[in-house]
């Protein structure tokens, strides 16, 4: 399956949100929707999940017109919550039966959940017994309990220890390998790259940045190099390549973990022939990929 | 339909495991139905006034007060130098006579008599009471004893056979009533209860239901649950599973009372039949206009809901619909007296108010088949109307967080939105 969004615009009132935002991401995938806060990513999403209509774009699905209530969708909102008063598994067989599960499979469905997110236990608790990482675990498990094709997941980490983002992570690396569609919003840049392949960022409600993110840290890499040493701290070692090494490389920034730097004149075969024939000992050398912190911030983080 | 059936389920489990509306609604019925089996094992003759028709007749014998009141009285003209007259007039009482006015006003002030007379004239007397009761009827009955005085003195004064004067003015007259319409007197009261009950659950009700939406909305679990079905199956979930929970609930109440007064019937004495005889024609037509007319609100009462984001603005939104629920009512009312005037008739034809006058028209007066199928056709239509518009407004105020919207400003933006 591949889902696509065309040339998407949305107007409230008289201010335009959206300026024809497009993406597409595929089966097995996960797309990281990123963006600043008030973006336009939840209008987006929300407009994917047909909260909001579009006053022009087009949504298909294998080149087909995409109405999300025709699809098994899971969607895990930014804003989000439960009725408080009700036990877990009431509210999750509830919210299966509306997507359309019979009573018999959604609690089946319920139960498995629960167990995979090691929440069997509150099964019978009212929701708002449970603690804020727990209850945002059943609103997981509330997503998926309809057993989606695709599954939005808009800030999912929020308010997760380390050992429950860790359960989380398995579970959308499952939902990945189990060849779901995965469009996954969130500002912790580190789990974007833990999972999605592909990447959106939204700005002023544009998609200004898009792609394969391996191909875009690449080309935000400007073809540079990373080089790191056990016998010079990355200070000593910018010094010493700006002294020995001026004709050959440009340093262009030092950090703890190495030098960044430009061959400039030489091959990289030849100056890493060099480099190995001074007396650097040689700890990393290699193309310069940036994080996505830095290609985030340099993207959208200018007029900040 | 399959999800419509599932959020009105789930609402309904909400109405059922809500502690105080099950006890509540069971203590009711249960009050009702104790006290309509009562008369079958308690003798309430006395309470109900049945000794006949109960079968356990027994005559109520002395006075029905057992105090003797005392009364002063200031006599200028002579009439009532004796006050064996009175006493008579009077059961139960005890006469003095006063030397002035003053005196009577005194005593009665001291509360040393309940009540006075000063006798000016034989036309004319001053009553004075400490405190006057709402059944105080010494006035009328002080009345006809003045006018006996002066018909006995005029006839006196003018040579005139008394007794021929008196057949005169008291002349026996027979009627009989044949009713061949309605006796407004027998349903005006079980009429009078069920505007009431229609109006208490149409507040009641339409409240609840409009804090299950705005609920919904602060606990944010709304957008959940938009996504993950039609607007229109929760909406119209929740008016379905109040009107459930209302008429279940008011028709155990009517059914442990009209029930258990017929079952009951020959030890109540037909005591009740004001209240509780009440047609089966009568019901039907309550039933259909106060169902509909239970749906036209609770559906605008769900628009409310969506409209704001806290439960406590609630009343800010829904204060106009509460004027015109309460305007009905208080019309409804003032009006059963005049039950064929023009302002009963609009009020029957108008879905805002139909769903109580049009009954009333029909227990208490007299209503032909096309009006009452008219009225029904317009509150049927006008609920179609205001629930298609109601999903609309929930729809669009779901997801607006903020300031609670006016429902006029939201059927504007409904305007704007489809003009655009």
């Amino acid at each position: 399956m591949k889902l696509e969004m065309q040339g998407i615009h949305k107007r409230f009132g008289e201010k335009e949100i959206l300026h024809g935002v497009s993406f597409s991401v595929e089966s097995g995938k996960a797309l990281g929707l990123l963006g600043r806060n008030g973006a336009g990513k939840t209008t987006t999403i929300r407009i994917l999940m047909d909260v909001f209509r579009a006053d022009n774009g087009t949504i298909t699905l294998d080149g087909s017109p995409f109405k999300a209530s025709e699809q098994k969708m899971g969607y895990l909102p930014e804003e989000r919550g439960l009725y408080p008063k009700k036990t877990v598994i009431d509210q999750m067989v509830y919210l299966a039966r509306l997507r359309g599960i019979s009573k018999a499979e959604a609690k089946k469905n319920s139960l498995r959940w629960l167990k995979r997110l090691e929440l069997e236990q509150y099964e019978t608790k009212k929701l708002e017994t449970l603690s804020k990482g727990n209850q945002q675990k059943v609103q997981l498990a509330s997503t998926l309990v309809s057993d989606p094709d695709i599954v939005i997941l808009d800030e999912p980490f929020s308010g997760l220890d380390p050992v429950n983002a860790q359960i989380l992570k398995d579970v959308v690396n499952e939902l990945i390998a189990e060849g779901k569609i995965v469009i996954f919003s969130s500002h912790q840049m580190s789990y974007v790259e833990e999972f999605c392949e592909d990447i959106a960022i939204i700005n002023h409600g544009e998609v200004v940045l898009s792609g394969r993110l391996s191909e875009i840290k690449k080309e935000f890499g400007h073809n540079q190099i990373v080089l790191n040493a056990d016998n010079y701290t990355p200070q000593k070692l910018s010094e010493l390549l700006s002294a020995s090494f001026g004709d050959a490389v440009t340093v262009n920034k030092v950090q703890k973990d190495g030098c960044i730097m430009q061959c400039i004149g030489s091959s990289r075969r030849e100056l890493l022939k060099r480099l190995a024939d001074s007396d650097i000992e040689i700890e990393r050398f290699e193309a310069y990929k940036p994080s996505l912190n830095d290609i985030f911030i340099a993207k959208v983080g200018e007029e900040a | 339909m399959k999800k419509l059936k599932t959020v009105l389920g789930f609402e309904l489990s909400n109405y059922l495991q809500n502690k105080t509306f099950l006890i509540t609604s069971l203590l009711i019925v249960v009050v009702i139905a104790v006290v309509m089996f009562l008369p079958r094992f308690i003798d309430m003759s006395d309470m109900l006034g049945t000794g006949d028709a109960a079968g356990s007749a027994e005559e109520s014998a002395g006075d029905d007060d057992g105090e003797e009141k005392t009364y002063v009285i200031y006599d200028k003209t002579g009439a009532f130098s004796k006050t064996a007259v009175l006493e008579e007039s009077f059961p139960g009482s005890k006469w003095k006579t006063a030397k002035s006015a003053d005196e009577v006003k005194k005593q009665v002030n001291s509360q040393k008599a309940s009540a006075g007379f000063v006798v000016n004239s034989l036309t004319e007397y001053e009553h004075f009471v400490h405190n006057k009761d709402l059944s105080d009827m010494d006035m009328v009955v002080f009345d006809e004893l003045l006018a006996q005085a002066y018909r006995v003195s005029y006839c006196e004064e003018k040579n005139l056979p008394l007794d021929e004067v008196m057949n005169l003015v008291n002349v026996n007259v027979t009627g009989t009533e044949k009713i061949l319409g309605k006796d407004m007197s027998e349903s005006f009261a079980y009429c009078y209860i069920l505007v009431i009950a229609v109006f208490m659950i149409i507040i009641l009700y339409g409240i609840m239901i409009a804090t299950s939406v705005t609920t919904e909305k602060s606990n944010r679990s709304i957008e959940v649950l938009v996504t993950s079905t039609t607007s229109n199956s929760l909406i119209f979930g929740k008016v379905l599973a109040g009107t459930i929970a209302a008429f279940v609930q008011v028709g155990l109440v009517l059914f442990a009372g009209v029930g258990g007064y017929a079952i009951n019937y020959d030890y109540w004495g037909g005591k009740l039949d004001a209240v509780l005889h009440i047609p089966g024609n009568v019901l039907l037509v309550f039933g259909l206009f106060a169902l509909f007319g239970f749906v036209f609100y609770a559906s605008i009462y769900a628009a409310v809901g969506a409209l704001v984001s806290k439960t406590e603005d609630i009343n800010k939104t829904a204060g106009s619909v509460q004027m015109i629920i309460m305007i009905v009512y208080f019309l409804v009312l003032f009006q059963m007296s005049n039950i064929d005037g023009t302002i009963m008739k609009v009020l029957s034809f108008l879905p805002v108010s139909s769903y109580s006058a049009m009954y009333i028209r029909v227990a208490m007066g007299e209503v032909a088949a096309w009006e009452i199928i008219v009225s029904f056709a317009i509150l049927l239509a006008s609920t179609g109307l205001v629930g298609y518009l109601a999903a609309k407004i929930y729809r669009m105020g779901t997801l607006r967080y903020g300031n609670p919207i006016s429902i006029r400003s939201a059927i504007r933006m409904l305007k704007n939105k489809s003009a655009e």
